[in-house]
């Protein structure tokens, strides 16, 4: 029975499917938000899945002078470690599947991997877009990771807990942590925005100067796994952020409510910004979001220890 | 072969275009970059060379009014309205002054088009792309007057030799002043988040500064040299047609970074409408056309400037007496505004080279030119079609 219910939390809910198509949604969402505040119309609903189905049945050339191993495995790889991560948060607002002393720490890095990957990715082919493309991707995850982990940990702290199911029980009972720690609260839905490289942190992947930056070699299938782990992303980062920030997510009702108001947040940031350049990026997360969640941390300590 | 692969392998390379997401038109250039920094640049045009100039030695003083017309795809007008003076001139044939208001006329309603379009590019370069939407929908107020005064949105063809097709009629009066009155309110909001965005001014302001002494150095044309401080604008130095009655003030800024090229396009749209104000509500009386235009030009040459939206459009004609130009010669102000670009692009970073490139309003299809290049005994190596088709064969018995 037990052996059941692993395969179907692996593979259907809360991992697996349920995260997929739920990413894929939640992209159709971000991507009609936008539209409507261009004066666009938008896609449609499906749009996200229609494109996923046609990339993952049309074939996949890997160029020459690649490692073709890699090129196959490293989207897998993204993909595998952004779906290992919705085991652990409270996904459509449930108790986690699993969960562990210190599984916080883990999920973020399980997060990294998406990009981690991009960049090996690029660097992995020898098409000078992708280089460039990889470098950037890389060089951005080194400006917003520590901010973007210190940020999460803000809550963490004030729980007295490393474990995101325990975290999640103090913040439903608590005043939302937005209030109280509204840095920390910027500096995630920020760092989650350069994580997912949506604009104006989208210089990894900028269509003016680089193409599709490090993914520009990809079609087909291994393009399809890249998209489908970014949407899982966005899912699983907008989960942990309401469930830190935002009052926690007691039920499905309040999940959805929640996740999708801070979607809209996302998409008006969005719609509203220039792209960075990279060294523009890198300086603002180390000049300003570093130093003030550092300042967050502070107020934090001291209020506790007061 | 050998020799080129060495010599590339010491600078990394990227490659912009011929197919490229930030050219709209075919254009190779090559940055050398260091990181990210440029640190060389270089450019290849010439993918869209049409031979135009010679088309036109094979058609008709008329014929060529439609042939130049497709010269640009944005500024159509102009090249139409700068070969009718020329023509005009060398046939000493005056245009009633009515024709000449309704020339200028269109000739501003599409520097607020052209202008329009070149803002929402370029700020789609900058990765803002909800200006870019945003001033583009605007933009289809000015074609839709465009289309209802001509019944074409971008080959207007409202010129013919000796006059213009249509007249402005009071009706086509108050919908062209309700939209100058929208566009202009429109234009003060794009001015208001051009020169106040923080996040835009970070990729604007201070970028790809060409100062003054560059600038004449360079031979910089249009709203870009007016960017760096130089009072340059053919229709104040020059005024022709209905300017002399209608005359504009010089929009100039003096920084000459990205910004004060902004600045500089979007003043001079409240100068553009200004202008249409005026001319429509002092509309001079009279004909729209001369009565009788000849159809062999008495033999001659013109020289003919206008200002396009891009800067000044340099036409010469020369008639032998017969019924076709005997040479026509175009410079479109993209050819001078070239080289500013990779001048000013070594020292920036990659990011900026997209928004360099637009900031001077690039028009590829217009400044595409055959070039003959004599050796120094000044003979130039020239191909009979059947030594071209012989190389053809020979190139590709090679490759299979």
């Amino acid at each position: 029975m037990e052996a059941i219910g692993n395969i179907v939390s692996l593979l259907f809910f809360p991992g697996g499917l349920f995260v997929i198509f739920a990413g894929l949604m939640y992209e159709w969402l971000d991507h009609k938000i936008i539209a409507r505040s261009q004066n666009r119309i938008g896609p449609r609903w499906f749009q996200p899945i229609a494109d996923a189905i046609k990339l993952l049945t049309k074939e996949e050339i890997v160029p020459d002078g690649v490692n073709p191993v890699l090129f196959a495995i490293l989207p897998l790889i993204a993909l595998a470690g952004a779906l290992t991560a919705a085991l652990y948060v409270p996904m459509a607002g449930l108790k986690p599947a699993y969960s562990f002393a210190g599984d916080l720490i883990v999920t973020v890095y399980m997060l990294s991997l998406l990009t981690l990957s991009i960049g090996l990715a690029g660097a992995n082919a020898k098409e000078r877009f992708s280089l460039v493309g990889s470098t950037r991707a890389l060089t951005q995850l080194f400006a917003y990771e520590a901010p973007f982990l210190l940020a999460l940990l803000g809550p963490a702290i004030a729980a007295g807990s490393w474990q995101i199911s325990e975290i999640v029980a103090y913040t439903e009972t608590h005043t939302w942590m937005m209030i109280l720690q509204p840095i920390g609260f910027v500096v995630a839905l920020i760092g989650l925005m350069g994580k997912l490289e949506l604009p104006p942190f989208d210089s990894p992947e900028a269509e003016t100067e680089i193409v599709a930056g490090a993914l520009t070699e990809y079609s087909g299938r291994g393009l399809a796994i890249f998209h489908l782990g970014k949407g899982a992303e966005l899912i699983i980062g907008l989960t942990l952020i309401t469930a830190f920030y935002m009052g926690g997510v007691s039920n499905p009702v309040w999940f959805l409510v929640k996740t999708v108001g801070l979607l809209a947040v996302l998409a008006a940031l969005q719609s509203l910004m220039t792209r960075l350049r990279i060294d523009q990026t890198v300086g603002m997360w180390w000049r300003y979001g570093a130093l003030l969640v550092l300042l967050q941390w502070l107020i934090i300590v001291v209020v506790q220890l007061v | 072969m050998m020799l080129e692969m060495t010599q590339k392998e010491e600078k990394f390379i990227i490659p912009i275009g011929p197919q490229h997401p930030a050219l709209k038109e075919p254009g190779h250039f090559e940055f050398a970059v260091d990181g990210e920094l440029v640190t060389d640049a270089t450019v290849r045009l010439g993918y869209v060379h049409r031979g135009i100039e010679k088309g036109a030695e094979a058609r008709n003083w008329n014929q060529n009014l439609y042939l130049v017309e497709r010269i640009c795809g944005i500024c159509s007008h102009i090249h139409a309205f700068t070969y009718a003076r020329g023509v005009e001139r060398l046939a000493e044939v005056e245009v009633p002054p009515r024709a000449q208001a309704i020339r200028v006329l269109v000739a501003e309603l599409e520097r607020i088009h052209s202008h329009m379009l070149w803002f929402g590019v370029a700020a789609h370069e900058a990765g803002f792309d909800t200006l870019f939407m945003f001033s583009w929908r605007d933009r289809e107020t000015i074609m839709d007057i465009l289309e209802g005064l001509t019944g074409n949105r971008v080959n207007y063809s409202a010129n013919v030799l000796g006059g213009v097709k249509f007249d402005v009629t009071d009706e086509h009066r108050k919908t062209i002043l309700e939209a100058v009155d929208f566009m202009e309110k429109r234009t003060k909001h794009y001015l208001n988040v051009v020169t106040t965005d923080a996040m835009f001014l970070q990729r604007t302001r201070g970028i790809g500064v060409a100062n003054l002494q560059q600038a004449h150095r360079l031979g910089i044309l249009g709203p870009t040299a007016r960017a760096s401080g130089v009072k340059r604008d053919v229709r104040v130095d020059a005024p022709y047609s209905a300017y002399k009655q209608f005359p504009i003030k010089m929009v100039v800024e003096t920084a000459g970074d990205l910004e004060a090229r902004f600045v500089v396009r979007l003043k001079e749209l409240f100068e553009s409408y200004r202008l249409i104000r005026e001319i429509l509500n002092n509309m001079p009386e009279g004909d729209l056309q001369v009565k009788r235009f000849p159809r062999r030009i008495k033999p001659g040459e013109v020289i003919s400037r206008v200002e396009a939206p891009r800067g000044e459009v340099f036409y010469y004609i020369r008639s032998n007496g017969g019924e076709m130009p005997e040479r026509l010669k175009v410079r479109t102000p993209t050819m001078m505004n070239m080289a500013s670009v990779l001048a000013m692009a070594v020292g920036h970073q990659l990011a900026d080279m997209p928004m360099l490139l637009v900031g001077i309003d690039p028009c590829f299809s217009c400044n595409d030119r055959g070039v003959a290049i004599c050796n120094s005994k000044g003979d130039h190596d020239q191909w009979t079609w059947e030594r071209l088709r012989q190389h053809g064969i020979d190139f590709y018995a090679e490759k299979v």
